[in-house]
């Protein structure tokens, strides 16, 4: 069979050993690694900011219809709850501040969970969840009055719809970035049911202005506040309390600020 | 938080041990190949020389599976995000590619030529595509090693 083509009989194979290797980019993975970061950082801060801002916008708009369509998650998780005695107690006190509550009253309930955590949170859907660590610290009716009045006041204030905003588009822009089924996404989403209950300290001294103000048309009286925030600042140092403190502002400075209010 | 820090160390140890590696098989590649520099490894199909007498011809095969790291793999899927050259994973297929010649040429280091020399590439594990677990890159080198009489 004629061969398809010649070469010249002098053209020898020469072997050659390559110095440059072509096929790889000589670069600094690391350099490239901080500097992908750093953007997907970037684009996260500006996302976040200019999203954050349009949450706070419409979280106070948000009809009271599709929140209660995004609290099934949260009805989910805290469904433990415990019946008794001080849960009765828990609705009464409330059901005292609604009816002083001004403007549109939601329905409230509030709802004992067994935990020692010294905590109390505000869900989406007008759920108060009250941690029995709290209960048990709690000595007066007034007292515990003033723990539901701060988080009726996160629920006036639209603070939870705030935070769980905030928490969405935080979650939804690491979706984007890298994909719904993708490790660091989980990672983050994990992490992110905590982040998102967490109100800033200005929302947290609005709430306790708040509870303030419906103790005072409850009781025409105001030493539940008074009382409970003596408690937090004598147990403070002992640290029992401290997971209370996380996102709040210093109980000192939140005793000062209930003093100058009490006296205006 | 215990998770972070799990991902942070694997990356971390993804980066030093990975780079260790790779230096590593870089060195044993370049001092084989220089090795076996007197086969040369072509695509075409005849034997382009004249007058020499074949005595041997046989099929000759060598394959590498080569993991990524979890430094690589975030790098990479960094690199998604914004486009471009995917560096990190340049250097693995690089290896891949020239160890399995290498291989390949190792199944006969008497021959003189190696014709129609083929490479295949394939991911493998038990979920290679899958985005989230660690995948690896297998390459198969294959040819018709030719020996001539002396």
């Amino acid at each position: 069979m004629e061969q398809p083509y010649r070469i010249a009989n002098d053209l020898k194979y020469s072997p050659k050993e390559l110095k440059t290797n072509v096929n790889v980019t000589q670069t600094s993975s690391l350099k490239e690694f901080f500097l992908l970061i750093g953007g997907v950082l970037a684009f996260l801060v500006i996302g976040y900011g200019a999203l954050g801002f349009l949450v706070d916008l419409i979280a106070p708009r948000l009809p009271y219809k599709i929140e209660q369509a995004l609290s099934g998650p949260f009805e989910h998780h805290f469904f433990d709850v415990k019946k008794s005695k001080e849960s009765e107690e828990l609705e009464r006190v409330l059901g005292g501040l609604l009816d002083v509550m001004p403007g549109e009253v939601g329905p409230y309930r509030a709802r004992l969970v067994d935990d020692n955590r010294v905590n109390a949170m505000a869900l989406p859907g007008g759920n108060i969840i009250v941690f029995s660590g709290l209960m048990d610290e709690i000595e007066s009716e007034e007292e515990l009055a003033f723990v539901l009045g701060h988080e009726l006041g996160h629920f006036a204030n639209r603070d939870h719809l705030k935070g769980l905003g905030r928490g969405l588009v935080f979650y939804s822009l690491f979706v984007l970035l890298l994909g719904s089924d993708s490790l660091l996404t989980e990672l983050i989403g994990g992490s992110l049911a905590g982040v998102q209950m967490k109100f800033s300290q200005h929302q947290e001294m609005m709430a306790d202005m708040y509870a303030l103000d419906l103790l005072n048309r409850r009781y025409d009286q105001v030493t539940g506040a008074t009382g409970f925030m003596e408690k937090l600042v004598s147990k403070e140092k002992k640290g029992r309390l401290a997971y209370y403190f996380s996102t709040h502002p210093h109980p000192k400075t939140r005793m000062a600020n209930i003093k100058s209010k009490i006296q205006n | 938080m215990g998770q972070l820090i799990i991902v942070i160390v694997l990356i971390g140890l993804g980066y030093v041990v990975g780079s260790i590696l790779e230096k590593k098989h870089y060195r044993s590649i370049i001092s084989r190949e220089a090795q076996l520099l007197h086969i040369p490894t072509v695509s075409v199909k005849n034997i382009i020389e004249d007058g020499v007498d074949i005595i041997d011809a046989r099929m000759v095969q060598g394959s590498v599976v080569i993991s990524i790291d979890h430094f690589k793999r975030i790098l990479a899927s960094l690199r998604n995000i914004f486009g471009g050259r995917v560096t990190a994973y340049e250097s693995l297929i690089d290896r891949a590619r020239r160890e399995a010649i290498l291989r390949m040429k190792e199944k006969s280091p008497n021959a003189d030529i190696v014709l129609n020399t083929r490479i295949e590439t394939s991911t493998i594990g038990r979920s290679a595509n899958s985005r989230k677990s660690i995948g690896s890159i297998e390459a198969m080198a294959y040819g018709t090693a030719i020996s001539y009489r002396k």
